[in-house]
């Protein structure tokens, strides 16, 4: 009945009121898109014009040397891999962790199965900020892995678990348990199920967790910053942008901020503008088996 | 076997990365920690009786209620109305919703540091705005006065925030069913009847548990606000999690870092957000009686 709608006959007043509403969301959409345009456009700006300020938001004579200098001088070429190497690297972790801990969590019964359910439900709820970084930050030092970003992908992936086990969890739940039993029968193990049969199905959570696992580890800024103290040559683009702006230079390096941020924002914007079915889904599916 | 083993990384990472960090912070509470191991030393009850005779601390508690309630108060209904709007089916709703979403994408330190260039005194696009078209005459310090910068971190925070509570509202808002509306439509109901009468009663397990994600997120909001103001003008902005995040990982010296008093303040701070969750939830059961 709901697919009727479509054909519904607006009279001349709902016409107008439809009109009405629609400018209102066009406002509204307006004024959340213009600070990245903001961001964007200005990158673009000699910093002279930046630093005069005015209400233009494009400029008046477009170069790209912000990207150049800031690629080149001030190191935005290694905050961009490291960037990567973050991001990607706390996507894989938590895809293949997430995938075996939720097909474990839903085919197997074991005792204390429910206890460390438990504990990793309980963890989501418990909330005690950035104190918790402190150890961690002190046990890298004492196994020597805080010359690397590892501790940060490792850990990072470890904070945000339990969102993408719980996610899993439920899909395989939903994947019909005769298709084990086919895989036992062609000879199949348990991890050999899981990884000839599960897995396959779960592309669909896969991608969505891929997505937001990605994001995580793109967006990450209290983490790396905490772990990149004393370390520039470490820093992911979200820290090394904020860290110029606490240079002191800060009104003077305008220009390579702006081009900085917009390294920083756009990559996510590609992938949310291609995966933006994953981003929306991930985050609903999440509240309701969460 | 394979099950232990294929458990092993998750289970690993829970322990090292949420149980151990939580048993170390009872570690430190009643010690002097300053980041040295050699300086730790057993203070007793200090650093409790310390708290409570920190009015820097007590403040940022305050500052936290004050930030959160005028989020909430900004955030949720801007968020239902445009969830209300998109459900509307006009032209181009699929491309709305992807543009209200699309700030909670972006790094929370990024969103912080485009407002800061947004929102500066002197160079800022907004008091250039409001000039030229003679909204203001002198530049108004969005980041520097006392008196707006609280409204320039709501601001900031609802452009970031409002698209996920949006998307909980309009997935709820798709679940009601078409008919419900066909026969308030039939009884000649208005728009705004429509909306008191039936979307918002059908859709109030959504808010309550819109609400509850939106009060607790508030409370621990603060990376954001750390880049935009780090707490200032004087400490004007400094929620509880910010301050104590400078007390643990300040970027003075080790001597004015106060990594156990900071500990004990992160308990204290975990237990203010979970008696305000408990009330909540009273409070929305209670209203679940009367309605």
């Amino acid at each position: 009945m709901a697919k009727n709608r479509a054909q519904i006959v607006y009279s001349p007043k709902q016409k107008a009121i439809r009109a009405v509403l629609w400018v209102l969301l066009a406002i509204v959409a307006f004024l959340v898109i213009f600070p990245v345009l903001y961001i964007v456009f200005g990158s673009f700006k000699e910093n002279q014009e930046l630093l005069v300020g005015g209400s233009d938001i494009f400029p008046q004579k477009w170069i790209i040397q912000n990207y150049i200098d800031a690629w080149n001088q001030a190191n935005f070429a290694v905050y961009t891999k490291n960037s990567l190497f973050l991001s990607i690297g706390v996507m894989l972790i938590s895809l293949v962790v997430a995938s075996m801990a939720g097909y474990v969590f839903s085919r197997k019964t074991f005792p204390g199965k429910e206890i460390i359910y438990g504990i990793f439900t309980a963890f989501m709820f418990i909330n005690v900020g950035s104190v918790s970084l402190r150890p961690l930050y002190e046990l890298a030092t004492k196994v020597k892995l805080n010359t690397s970003l590892w501790p940060v992908v490792l850990f990072s992936a470890g904070g945000g678990q339990a969102t993408y086990i719980f996610l899993c969890r439920g899909y395989v739940n939903s994947v019909p348990r005769e298709l084990d039993e086919a895989g036992r029968i062609d000879g199949c193990g348990f991890f050999g199920i899981y990884a000839r049969i599960v897995l396959p199905m779960l592309k669909p959570v896969m991608a969505t967790i891929a997505i937001l696992s990605f994001r995580q580890g793109w967006n990450d800024y209290i983490l790396p910053r905490v772990f990149t103290m004393t370390n520039d040559s470490l820093r992911p683009l979200t820290v090394g942008v904020n860290m110029l702006k606490n240079a002191g230079d800060g009104a003077a390096a305008w220009n390579i901020m702006f081009a900085g941020a917009t390294i920083a924002i756009i990559p996510i914007l590609v992938v949310f503008i291609c995966f933006s079915r994953y981003f929306m889904g991930g985050l609903t599916a999440g509240a309701v088996k969460g | 076997m394979a099950s232990g083993l294929m458990l092993a990384p998750s289970i690993i990472f829970l322990a090292v990365c949420s149980i151990y960090p939580f048993i170390w912070i009872f570690r430190y509470v009643l010690y002097n920690y300053d980041g040295i191991p050699a300086h730790t030393r057993f203070t007793g009850m200090r650093n409790i009786t310390n708290m409570f005779a920190d009015a820097t601390f007590w403040g940022s508690v305050g500052t936290t209620f004050e930030y959160a309630l005028w989020k909430l108060l900004f955030i949720i209904p801007l968020a239902l109305l445009m969830a209300v709007l998109l459900n509307q089916k006009l032209r181009g709703s699929g491309f709305f919703r992807g543009v209200f979403f699309m700030p909670t994408v972006i790094s929370s330190s990024i969103s912080g540091m485009i407002f800061t260039f947004i929102f500066a005194t002197g160079n800022g696009i907004l008091n250039g705005i409001l000039q030229s078209v003679g909204i203001v005459n002198a530049p108004v310090g969005w980041l520097t006065d006392t008196s707006v910068v609280m409204a320039s971190v709501i601001i900031m925070s609802v452009w970031a925030g409002f698209g996920n509570y949006m998307l909980y509202f309009v997935t709820g808002m798709t679940s009601i069913s078409e008919d419900v509306y066909e026969s308030s439509r039939i009884d000649g109901a208005n728009a705004v009847q429509t909306f008191f009468k039936i979307t918002l009663p059908m859709l109030s397990p959504v808010l309550k548990v819109v609400l509850m994600l939106a009060i607790t997120g508030a409370f621990k909001d603060y990376e954001a606000i750390m880049v935009l103001t780090n707490g200032g003008p004087g400490t004007r902005t400094n929620v509880m999690f910010l301050y104590i995040y400078n007390l643990i990982f300040g970027t003075g010296s080790n001597a004015t870092r106060q990594i156990g008093y900071g500990a004990l303040l992160s308990l204290m701070a975990a237990v203010i957000v979970g008696a305000v969750t408990i009330i909540y939830n009273l409070v929305a059961k209670k209203l679940d009686d009367v309605v």
